[in-house]
């Protein structure tokens, strides 16, 4: 039981730091080349393990790209319907490349505050 | 009906659901979600062995076509909130934004008492000079203070005479711009957009709810 309430709650928070790294890796997915929504989960999920429920990521592309952080286009594909393709505009970029060198400093910094976690050593 | 008369109806009658539960968004952006919606669920069942079940798990992984809707909603409506300056789009706004927590009720309260204050005040100025005697603000014999028509108006006096319309269409109009940058402010930090709050806290601070952590 103990055991338990102590998973879920492991579960919880790896959910929430998770999601809070989602928006930066819709950006990140899309820096090489142009995708539709089932390739940027497939990305998502095969790159970095992180499985969002495509619920999720519907809307914040449609909101990403409100923002002008993101264009899109329908194309034509021999699966017999059209895919919406999104890519990065140019504020899309700076801002994956803000994020992108926020979340390095940061975890930078504390990959020196984990390191003797990491080990297991005691004091 | 065949098996795959059983999935099309499936996914037309998910797609139904869909535009019926999308209502307030704008025809163009429905027509672009649903054709959207469709093509991930043609290409998520594509080429699976077990058709139904494929459609069965993409519906799951879509959530209820009204789940749905309501991401879309939020997501949209805080955005173009954000930037507006229309008090019906941040009242209805933050009416939605309220079903979902703590903060949107307060954004709610704010909104409604800072525009219901705006308007009748506004209401006041227009109908004072049809009722120059009645319509004023009213001190009472306990200093009490209040704007309209008075209660008791033989132990109060007005206090602002030929004053009342010109100050009371400035607070009017106070009360309306104040309210309204106020939600603004609010609906601003709502939003996941810089990536400095993204350091400070708000890397941690998402609602969690929509993640699938298991592996596919």
């Amino acid at each position: 039981m103990v055991n338990n309430s102590n998973g879920d709650r492991g579960q919880h928070w790896e959910a929430q730091l998770r999601k809070g790294c989602l928006e930066m890796a819709i950006l990140a997915s899309l820096w090489q080349t142009r995708l539709y929504g089932l390739e940027i989960l497939r990305e998502l999920s095969e790159k970095s393990e992180l499985d969002i429920a495509e619920g999720t990521l519907y809307p914040i592309l449609s909101r990403l790209k409100s923002e002008g952080l993101l264009e899109s286009e329908w194309v034509e594909a021999e699966a017999g319907h059209p895919r919406k393709y999104y890519w990065l505009t140019t504020p899309g970029r700076r801002r994956a490349r803000e994020m992108a060198g926020a979340w390095s400093e940061f975890a930078g910094k504390l990959a020196l505050l984990l390191r003797p976690v990491v080990g297991g050593k005691e004091r | 009906m065949t098996s795959a008369q059983l999935m099309d109806a499936r996914i037309e009658n998910y797609l139904s659901r869909l535009e019926t539960a999308m209502r307030g968004i704008s025809a163009r952006d429905q027509e672009d979600i649903l054709r959207e919606i469709r093509a991930h669920i043609l290409d998520s069942v594509a080429g699976s062995a077990n058709g139904e079940a494929a459609v069965d798990r993409v519906l799951g992984l879509l959530g209820t076509p009204e789940e749905l809707a309501g991401r879309y909603r939020t997501e949209c409506q805080l955005t173009r909130a954000s930037r507006s300056f229309s008090p019906w789009l941040l009242l209805s706004t933050c009416w939605g934004w309220a079903k979902l927590g703590v903060k949107g009720t307060l954004a709610f309260l704010v909104a409604l008492f800072g525009y219901a204050t705006a308007l009748g005040l506004t209401v006041a100025v227009f109908l004072k000079p049809f009722m120059p005697s009645k319509i004023g603000t009213w001190v009472g014999p306990e200093g009490f203070v209040a704007v309209g028509v008075p209660a008791h108006p033989e132990v109060m006096h007005e206090l602002l005479g030929n004053y009342f319309v010109p100050v009371m269409a400035v607070v009017a109009f106070g009360f309306a711009i104040g309210t309204t940058h106020a939600l603004r402010w609010m609906i601003r930090k709502r939003l996941p957009r810089q990536h400095s709050e993204m350091t400070k806290s708000g890397a941690i601070s998402l609602e969690a709810s929509s993640i699938a952590i298991s592996k596919r």
